[in-house]
């Protein structure tokens, strides 16, 4: 019946006889092979036939759809197919025209064989590459139907499936067709994009389902090429595969408004899995750009549930992972302040109970554990991104976050009253476990640029050593920045292991930096050790992160003078633990026995001394025999043996400073450094801290005096005035007023950075600082105020004042500036 | 010879709660039936139907979508080359009423300037359980210059209506386009010369 009407055939156009010819008389039959053949030569040879006979199998298409002559359907739509194979040239333009219609017309249809159909057409065409580009072809139906098909719900799973395979290949269709061509449809603009990505990320969602649906391993590869989430996610990695820098944004935005939507950032899986390929997929120099996105989107969704936030975050972490050296891209600092802002925000959020603590009281109920898993996903991904930056930058993020550490200092203004208080110590917390984790395997190489003093001043500030979690935070920082070989694990818990020799441990030789470095700080570093020492609160991660530390700075920073120095720290602790000045527990005073007892047995094997070695051992035989409970395996238990016989210790039970000053001495170290008692430096800052009042301070140099009065003279021999000790004051104070040099220009940056409202609210908070301690020292009116400007003044105003005059005086060698 | 097998092509969107019955209503147009535990619309629903109206053939590319919050941004995605919308809302829920200026404003930020909103109220067949009065509704679609429809895709009541109303809306609209800006046509598929045509009226 088709096209057979004898009488007017003659009468017809040769391309349309021609057309006709292909169809059979039962369209069981399919195409007629040869004669399609005829119809391909005659386009070929007549190429400006090619859009009539496009025009003329359409309309015939057309009729039959209407008709539901689903068979010939087929027939003509191969026969297209087929035309637009063959036919590369430049006619294929308008052909291609009535092509596509014909692809909508069965794309409108509601029969999924022919949606199918048309999509397969589709598809052959997208893979076609035209010569001529085609000025006002729009995709808009094709990206909207198949986004449309994407989501098919039809009752039968089988046709569901095959019907949203077909979606996803057309918008891959679509997506091929139009990517590289400027002049067609952009692709990119949110209007298509808001379409295609939330289809595939929808099939690739359900992608669970699917596999559990699938029986046997053996059925899996045939199912694969079956499933529609495969070919979604083989979609998604084309596109964003494809997107250039312009576009990222726009084919993001529709990701993350599908994760928020589809309530996906809380199981989570889904997120960072859609970030995964995401991240493996675009071009990598673009990744930052993700991140990006991602920062502006935890900053979108700063008040919505911590689950969300977390979820956000956690996607962070992965994806820094994933893009390594690139992800951070050119705004460092701006990314860890976003991530320390929201740790910010999260803190008052679980102390407020609220996310506005203005308005809507109880609107939205704050969880506090959810907070905190969100607190620990930031510090988490802080960490994450830091491990991906260069070593100059990592210092740097250190600083920054140093710098956003709340201390009662000249510069930050304390929030007053009890939760201000709280606030304070959560955030200094959480700053310092951000920090904890920037500083985890940071392998610098050199410590003197890396660690400036506008780093090491406040993270060794007594305001950071009352609160016992705090402190301890501090001590892991102080390891691991100093820990370049590993070493750490090693030596985390505390013995006396008679050969050490068994711990492999990797040493370099102190680099000139590290010497110099100790130079610089050294003198800080062991009043911290000292003073943390000193805490009631100390518990057993305390002493083991102490004994960390001292073991630490013997392996990676140790020259002969520092070895000296760590010897007289660690005698001094001793002291400490026997006169007891702070009514320290007997558990601490043994804890501390048996940590200079570890440490002397390490130290004493690392300097190779015969005659020390045998002195420490001798000690800790001693020990062994009558006083375990002054040795690290008695003390450091989960159940501690420790004994109240603390309080008398015989004198062959402890380390003699006589002793060792004696034997190292002999071997050319330092005897007459040797034998000075260690006494802390004390700044002006621990002086004003709040628990080392000026009161106490007083006392330790009463203290200091009273040790060297003739009842003890045999453990603490009084200090001669050396040309060595002078010019040892001398270089110190160098060291100082290097000290207050770089505080000044610090001072001075602030002031030229910051913006007025800070500055001011500074300058009123230091006011109110500087008088609430004027009051405090006139209370005591033991001495004038200290000058605000710095330490030196300070120091020497308080030496002046004593009733000793200064030339009578017995300066023990390093309390002096 | 005209490729096309229409004069008009027009893109109307559905949008309204889930549950209102914008399937239904879909389904009673292009299928004539109201199909038994409808499900829920996943994503977006796609029905072509070409009506007839004085001669002309007007073919309407319907596009259905989800209710549900978790398709919003694709569902708005389509919002952008509708040339009308039908925004619905069920007569025997309230919520789903007070929800209509939420809708609203999503149609400020993502429909082009020139869509018409035809505000529709399904189930009318369930009169006893009626939640907002005819009056209520019709104040508000004055308010916001929407037209207003009472259906029931149940009862096929003012179903066929909706409809074929809006597409004589439409046509005029677009044949008003065409004059002013003296081109062949804005619309996109639209398959004739212009000429000056009274259609039936618009509710
Ligand atoms: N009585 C009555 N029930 C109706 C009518 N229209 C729809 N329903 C019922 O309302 C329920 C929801 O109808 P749907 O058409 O699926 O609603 P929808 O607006 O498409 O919902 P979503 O796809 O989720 O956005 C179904 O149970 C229908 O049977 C109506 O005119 N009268
Ligand atoms: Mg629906």
């Amino acid at each position: 019946m088709y096209g057979v009407c004898g009488c007017c055939g003659a009468l017809r156009p040769r391309y349309k006889r021609l057309v006709d010819n292909i169809f059979p008389e039962d369209s069981e039959d399919g195409l007629i092979k040869s004669n399609m053949e005829k119809l391909t030569f005659y386009a070929l040879s007549a190429p400006e036939k090619l859009d009539r006979i496009g025009a003329y199998l359409s309309e015939k298409l057309s009729r039959d759809v209407a008709r539901h002559r689903y068979g010939y359907v087929c027939i003509a739509m191969e026969a297209l197919d087929q035309l637009l194979m063959a036919c590369h040239c430049q006619s294929i333009n308008l052909f291609v025209e009535s092509f596509l219609k014909m692809v909508a017309k069965l794309l409108e249809s509601e029969k999924p064989n022919l949606q199918i159909l048309g999509t397969n057409s589709f598809v052959k065409f997208a893979n076609i590459e035209e010569d001529t580009p085609s000025y006002h072809r729009s995709y808009d139906f094709f990206v909207s139907r198949f986004s449309e098909m994407c989501h098919s719900s039809h009752d039968d799973i089988e046709i569901r499936n095959k019907i949203r395979m077909a979606g996803i290949k057309g918008l891959q269709g679509v997506v091929r067709k139009t990517v590289n061509d400027e002049l067609q449809a952009n692709i990119w603009d949110p209007q298509h994009m808001d379409k295609i990505v939330p289809s595939l990320l929808y099939n690739l969602q359900h992608i669970e389902e699917a596999e559990s649906r699938s029986p046997s391993p053996l059925q899996t590869t045939e199912k694969e090429r079956e499933n529609p989430a495969e070919l979604a996610e083989r979609c998604l990695r084309e596109l964003l595969g494809r997107a250039a820098y312009g576009n990222i944004k726009n084919a993001i935005k529709p990701v993350l408004m599908h994760l928020d939507n589809h309530s996906l950032w809380e199981p989570k899986i889904f997120a960072v899995r859609c970030f995964k390929i995401i991240m493996f997929s675009i071009q990598p120099q673009h990744s930052h750009l993700v991140i990006q996105q991602l920062l502006g989107h935890l900053d979108a969704n700063s008040r919505s549930a911590a689950t969300v936030r977390a979820g956000i975050v956690e996607v962070l972490s992965e994806a820094a992972v994933i893009a390594a050296t690139g992800s951070v891209g050119p705004t460092v600092l701006e990314l860890f302040n976003t991530l320390l802002r929201h740790l910010r925000l999260s803190i008052d959020y679980e102390l407020t109970g609220s996310y506005d603590s203005a308005i809507n009281i109880g609107t939205k109920i704050i969880k506090e554990h959810e907070e905190r898993m969100f607190q620990e996903g930031i510090i988490k991904t802080i960490g994450s991104f830091a491990r991906t930056l260069p070593t100059y930058q990592r210092s740097e993020v250190m600083l920054f976050i140093m710098g956003k550490v709340p201390l009662p200092s000249l510069h930050h203004p304390m929030d007053p009253g009890k939760t201000g208080e709280n606030r304070n110590r959560l955030i200094q917390i959480m700053l310092l476990k951000s920090l904890l984790q920037v500083s985890m395997g940071f392998q610098c190489n050199n410590m003197l640029t890396a660690l400036p003093s506008s780093f090491l001043d406040p993270l060794l500030s007594p305001a950071l050593m009352e609160d016992g979690e705090i402190r301890l935070i501090v001590l892991e920082i102080l390891i691991c920045l100093i820990d370049r070989h590993l070493n750490r694990r090693k030596f985390s818990s505390i013995s006396t292991v008679p050969d050490i020799a068994v711990l492999k441990l990797k040493v370099d030789k102190c680099s000139r930096p590290d010497t110099l470095f100790m130079k610089k700080h050294s003198q800080q570093l062991y009043r911290h050790i000292y003073l943390s020492c000193n805490e009631l609160s100390n518990v057993q991660a305390h002493y083991e992160a102490i004994y960390g530390l001292l073991v630490m700075i013997s392996i990676e920073l140790a020259n002969e003078e520092v070895v000296v120095d760590l010897i007289r720290l660690v005698l001094a602790i001793q002291d400490m633990a026997i006169s007891n000045e702070d009514n320290l527990s007997a558990y601490s005073r043994c804890a501390l026995h048996a940590l200079c007892a570890a440490y002397l047995n390490l130290i004493c094997q690392l300097t190779t001394v015969p005659a020390f070695c045998q002195h420490i051992h001798e000690v800790i035989e001693m020990r062994q025999k009558d006083a375990p409970y002054l040795l690290p395996e008695d003390v450091f238990l989960e159940k501690p043996r420790w004994s109240k016989s603390v309080e008398q210790v015989e004198v062959n039970l402890l380390f003699l400073q006589s002793k060792v000053s004696e034997v190292l001495g002999g071997s050319g170290y330092n005897s007459d450094r040797l034998s000075t008692p260690y006494v802390p430096q004390l700044t002006d800052e621990d002086r004003l801290s709040k628990r080392k009042s000026i009161g106490e301070t007083i006392s330790l140099q009463v203290e200091v005096e009273s040790r060297n009065s003739p009842e003890k003279e045999e453990r603490a021999p009084a200090e001669e005035i050396t040309f060595e000790t002078l010019k040892k004051a001398i270089v110190d104070s160098v060291a100082v007023e290097e000290q207050e040099r770089e505080r000044r220009r610090q001072v001075v940056e602030k002031f030229q950075k910051a913006p007025f409202e800070e500055i001011a609210a500074h300058c009123g908070a230091r006011a109110t600082l500087l008088q609430s301690k004027l009051n405090q020292i006139f209370e005591l009116t033991i001495r004038p105020p200290p000058s605000p400007s710095g330490t030196i003044t300070a120091a020497f105003g308080q030496s002046q004042n004593h009733s000793i005059p200064v030339y009578e005086m017995k300066f023990p060698d390093l309390c002096v500036y | 010879m005209s490729m096309e097998d229409y004069d008009f092509l027009f893109k109307i969107v559905l949008i309204g709660n889930a549950g209102v019955g914008k399937t239904c209503l879909v389904r009673r147009f292009t299928q004539g039936l109201f199909p038994p535990g409808q499900g829920a619309t996943i994503g977006v629903d796609f029905m072509i139907k070409t009506v007839e109206i004085k001669g002309e053939k007007i073919k309407l590319q319907i596009w259905d979508t989800a209710g549900q919050e978790r398709f919003r941004s694709i569902t708005q995605s389509y919002y952008r080359s509708a040339n009308a919308l039908i925004l619905t809302y069920d007569i025997t829920c309230e919520e789903s009423f007070r929800c209509l200026p939420e809708w609203l404003r999503e149609i400020e930020q993502y429909a082009n300037n020139e869509v018409i909103t035809v505000l529709v109220g399904n189930k009318i067949d369930l009169a006893e359980r009626r939640e907002v009065s005819q009056q209520r509704a019709e104040e508000f679609a004055e308010s916001q210059n929407m037209y207003y429809l009472e259906t029931s895709a149940k009862e096929s009541d003012n179903v066929e209506k909706l409809f074929l109303d809006l597409a004589c809306r439409l046509i005029s609209e677009a044949r008003q386009n065409a004059l002013v800006n003296n081109v062949d046509s804005s619309l996109p598929g639209e398959g004739k010369t212009i000429s000056y045509l009274n259609c039936c009226n618009f509710n």
